[in-house]
């Protein structure tokens, strides 16, 4: 008790933050693994289903979008490469497929479509690919859940 | 005169190190894509005439009708309208008979994508419902489709 007299304990309330620095890194080096630029922003509802593959991506696959009725049901493509640009015409699809079968015989292409399109226009599509001879094609879809 | 030295502090400043560290972790959060990337796979046929050479009655003709988009789809399976959760046992009893029977998925140009999708799924999934794997499911465009009507000379 003598050698207290006088003081008085303090307990220091201070956080630990020595190891702040390793998970921030470790954050960090997951979201550079993991990252990856999304080649085509259209806002689409995809359909559901219940049969999904997983779409190989280490061939770059090439991609058509086919948006909403609110966007006009606009097309855009992407080489797999660069972001997605609009076309205009059914001839321009068959142009650009054409040019990537030529390009690369194997190379698939992925169709990212609204469930509310016409089937007139996904038509038109599948029959530019056809034209183009593509030889594989994913049709982009959600899970489709047991009370669907 | 005696000068004291003074000591060098040899310290990196990492005070800062927390606000940049944060600042990364905030620019791969926010520009971060969850995009789909499964769905159904289709192989297209080498050569489109092959799609031109399977007559109607050597095959399944499913059409699909329009019909509500999250709701189940409308089919005529060989001219007969039915639900579509008879479809692949329909299918089975065909395929029974000839296993390398193809199915023609025809849709109505009033449809939605969705329709489509919706039976293509269905038949997909043969190999779990029904045990059996369809071989050759087509789906031809409308230009093909009035190739094989001008060929048979039928006006549609």
């Amino acid at each position: 008790m003598i050698l207290f007299r006088g003081r008085s304990l303090k307990t220091e309330a201070r956080v630990f933050t020595g190891s702040m620095a390793d998970i921030i890194f470790l954050l960090i080096i997951f979201f550079v693994i993991t990252y990856k630029v999304e080649l085509d922003k259209t806002q689409v509802d995809l359909p559901d289903t219940t049969v999904r593959v997983t779409i190989p991506e280490s061939e770059k696959p090439a991609w058509i979008a086919i948006a909403s009725r609110r966007e006009g049901y606009l097309i855009r493509v992407s080489t797999g490469e660069e972001m997605s640009l609009p076309i205009g015409t059914d001839e321009e699809l068959v142009t650009f497929a054409s040019t990537e079968v030529a390009r690369n015989p194997e190379k698939d292409f992925i169709i990212k479509a609204d469930k509310e399109v016409p089937y007139e226009r996904f038509d038109a599509v599948l029959d530019a690919l056809k034209q183009s001879k593509v030889k594989n094609i994913y049709l982009l879809s959600d899970q489709k859940t047991v009370e669907q | 005169m005696k000068f004291k030295k003074k000591p060098l502090d040899s310290e990196i400043f990492t005070g800062s190190m927390a606000d940049i560290t944060f600042l990364l972790i905030i620019f791969f959060m926010v520009t971060m894509a969850f995009s789909s990337n499964r769905g159904i796979d289709f192989a297209l046929p080498e050569d489109t005439t092959t799609a031109a050479e399977i007559s109607q009655e050597e095959s399944i003709d499913v059409l699909v009708l329009p019909g509500p988009v999250d709701g189940p789809p409308v089919i005529q399976v060989d001219g007969r309208q039915m639900p579509i959760n008879e479809l692949l046992p329909y299918v089975a009893e065909k395929l029974k008979q000839n296993p390398s029977k193809p199915v023609i998925l025809r849709t109505d140009p009033g449809a939605v994508y969705g329709n489509m999708l919706a039976v293509f799924d269905e038949l997909r999934q043969a190999p779990d419902k029904i045990g059996m794997k369809i071989d050759n499911i087509s789906i031809p465009t409308q230009r093909e489709i009035e190739n094989i009507w001008t060929m048979l000379g039928i006006g549609q």
